[in-house]
């Protein structure tokens, strides 16, 4: 019993025949972290805890980008897409159906310390109104467009600006993927002009504008300015309901990494996928809502310990988003971390046989802190 | 009384060297007791100790213990062949990096098992193993030698002798192997978790280029068959 390097299997043998709390626990009913209810709109209090199936070809749908990258992983291994009903998504969906769609739209800033759930919130509340039948303009990662760009050229449009054409034609074939439908039904209301012989006509389907972005990709940053203008002008009229979904707005209004070919660095005004952002992110339209995510992760200059609004968004987005209602995304209660350890083991996940048991999974509480990031990461080997 | 025995223990305690120089040794006095991890022995209320354990539990009441390592934990968890693994896959002290390349490993493992094991039909779902340590021992058992080679110079000649190897031994070639065959025979932009993954499955299965080395090295044993008789030991 020295080292127990000398003997593992026997070892082993040993400390398990000593059965104090070795039992394995048995297996929980499927009731208890899972419902079959797969339509948000009907996720209520009694759902709480309990993970929903959303069927793969929805999945890649309504989400060919923005889902986190080890919940992708998941969906593949376990061959299906399982998201926890909470408390914020569903305090999210109460604010949501209630709206006023003649007010102007209300701004939710969904925050909360690392790995507590905020982009899985908020593409649960994607889904939801993507059922609702909502036009959802979903912005993955808006750190994304204020680092690592390789091509910055200057806008065609505006002499002092900065164009990416890279991250612009990727959002905008994730976009064209998750809204076909609106995409034919919404028309230009002016001629766009985007260089000696392409223009876009007025009343032409916004369909073609994504189409010249795409194969034009020197264009596709002001064909992203173009898209996001005429959905804010015609959402008033009240043919469809528009959701801006934006994950890690803190960028908007941080520093960049990003510099000129003269080594000045570039602030983040001065990108045009940021500034008509900016003005998206602003509540002088009606007739949808705008639910934001802060992030530390994928942020520039922040303090790893940073999550509140005020030290994320600094005073220029504070102010910028002022009127917004603060959502808070906590640890796991102790029902979710059941719900979440029982989904573990049915789905094989937890393999390790001492898992199994009471020891196991206080021991795995014990670790992650009921963080949910924290137990995914514990749970990968075990 | 209580000066002269406490600096007598002290005098005894302090920096005490043996009279023979080893190579590996400690520099804790011979009365220091080994640090005790198993919670289960805690429990156990007094009447269900046997002997030695009874023995133990008293002495531990006046000698000093060694400073726990830092790998030592009472964690259920804990494997310390795993752990001797990821030591020796540590390179200038970097644990951090050995034991997250070890733990991404395990996932890999898991990953591509689970995967296969959702895909495949009702049948043939027992016999697909998805558990890593199980698949890391298996694989670690089926790449350890039963026999070695020693270099012994018998009238100026050195001849491979065969010879049987230690428990030891054996673990230690094992895992040497299969992290040189990691660390050299893949591709520049492979990592180190997706080509450790692969070949423990491989190993798993008897197949794979460790297995291959152990059934080379069988083989010479076999071969030099007759210098057998030049081991004395």
């Amino acid at each position: 019993l020295d080292h127990g390097y000398g003997l593992p299997t026997a070892a082993k043998e040993c400390l398990s025949s000593i059965a104090s709390q070795d039992v394995p626990t048995p297996q929980m009913p499927r009731a208890v972290f899972h419902t079959s209810e797969s339509d948000p709109a009907k996720h209520t209090e009694q759902h709480e805890g309990r993970h929903y199936n959303i069927p793969l070809e929805e999945v890649k749908a309504v989400f060919p980008h923005g889902l986190p990258y080890r919940f992708q992983q998941q969906i593949q291994t376990f061959n299906e897409a399982c998201v926890m009903v909470r408390r914020p998504a569903l305090e999210l969906f109460a604010y949501l159906r209630s709206t006023n769609f003649a007010h102007p739209a209300v701004r939710y800033v969904i925050y909360g310390e690392r790995g507590t759930g905020k982009t899985m919130t908020l593409c649960h509340v994607v889904h939801y109104c993507s059922r609702q039948g909502w036009l959802v303009l979903h912005i993955p990662d808006a750190h994304l467009w204020v680092k690592n760009c390789r091509e910055l050229l200057q806008s065609s449009y505006k002499k002092e600006r900065l164009d990416q054409p890279l991250q612009a034609s990727v959002w905008l074939k994730n976009f064209k993927t998750s809204n076909e439908r609106f995409l034919r039904e919404i028309k230009t209301q002016r001629k766009y002009v985007w260089g000696k012989r392409e223009s876009t006509e007025e009343g032409r389907p916004l369909g073609e504008v994504v189409e010249q972005g795409l194969a034009r990709v020197r264009t596709a940053s002001d064909a992203v300015g173009v898209v996001l203008r005429e959905i804010k002008q015609q959402s008033p009229r009240g043919s469809f309901r528009l959701l801006v979904a934006v994950d890690g707005v803190n960028a908007l209004w941080g520093r960049t990494t990003l510099r000129r070919e003269d080594k000045s660095p570039v602030s983040p005004e001065e990108l045009t996928l940021v500034h008509n952002l900016r003005k998206m992110v602003m509540n002088n339209w009606s007739g949808g809502a705008i639910v934001t995510t802060l992030s530390q992760t994928g942020s520039l200059f922040k303090p790893s310990s940073a999550y509140l609004p005020q030290e994320l968004l600094g005073k220029e987005g504070f102010d910028a988003l002022d009127p917004f209602v603060p959502v808070l995304v906590p640890n796991y209660s102790p029902r979710e971390f059941e719900s979440c350890y029982g989904y573990y083991l049915e789905r094989k996940w937890l393999q390790h046989e001492k898992a199994r048991t009471e020891d196991g999974k206080a021991e795995l509480q014990f670790l992650s802190g009921s963080n949910p990031w924290q137990l995914d990461r514990l749970a990968g080997p075990l | 009384m209580a000066a002269p025995s406490a600096a007598g223990l002290a005098r005894r305690l302090r920096a005490w060297v043996p009279r023979l120089m080893q190579v590996r040794w400690s520099r804790y006095n011979p009365s220091y007791l080994e640090p005790e991890v198993n919670k289960e022995l805690y429990q156990k209320p007094l009447e269900e100790l046997t002997e030695e354990e009874r023995a133990q539990m008293e002495l531990k009441a006046v000698r000093p213990i060694k400073a726990a390592p830092p790998t030592l934990s009472s964690s259920v968890f804990r494997d310390p062949m795993i752990s001797k693994f990821t030591n020796m896959m540590m390179k200038d002290g970097n644990k951090v990096l050995a034991r997250s390349l070890m733990t991404q490993t395990l996932e890999a493992v898991k990953r591509k098992q689970l995967e296969k094991y959702h895909k495949a039909p009702e049948n043939e779902k027992e016999t697909i193993e998805c558990n890593p340590y199980v698949i890391f021992h298996q694989a670690l058992k089926n790449c350890q030698p039963i026999i070695g080679l020693s270099n012994i110079t018998k009238g100026g000649k050195t001849y491979q002798v065969p010879v049987p190897l230690k428990d030891n031994r054996r673990r230690f070639l094992a895992m040497k192997w299969l992290i040189t065959e990691c660390r050299e025979n893949k591709h520049r932009r492979t990592l180190m978790p997706e080509k450790l993954s692969q070949e423990l499955l491989l190993a798993f299965k008897n197949e794979g280029p460790v297995i291959k080395k152990k059934h080379v090295l069988h083989k010479m044993a076999e071969a030099n068959r007759a210098y057998a008789h030049f081991r004395w030991w």
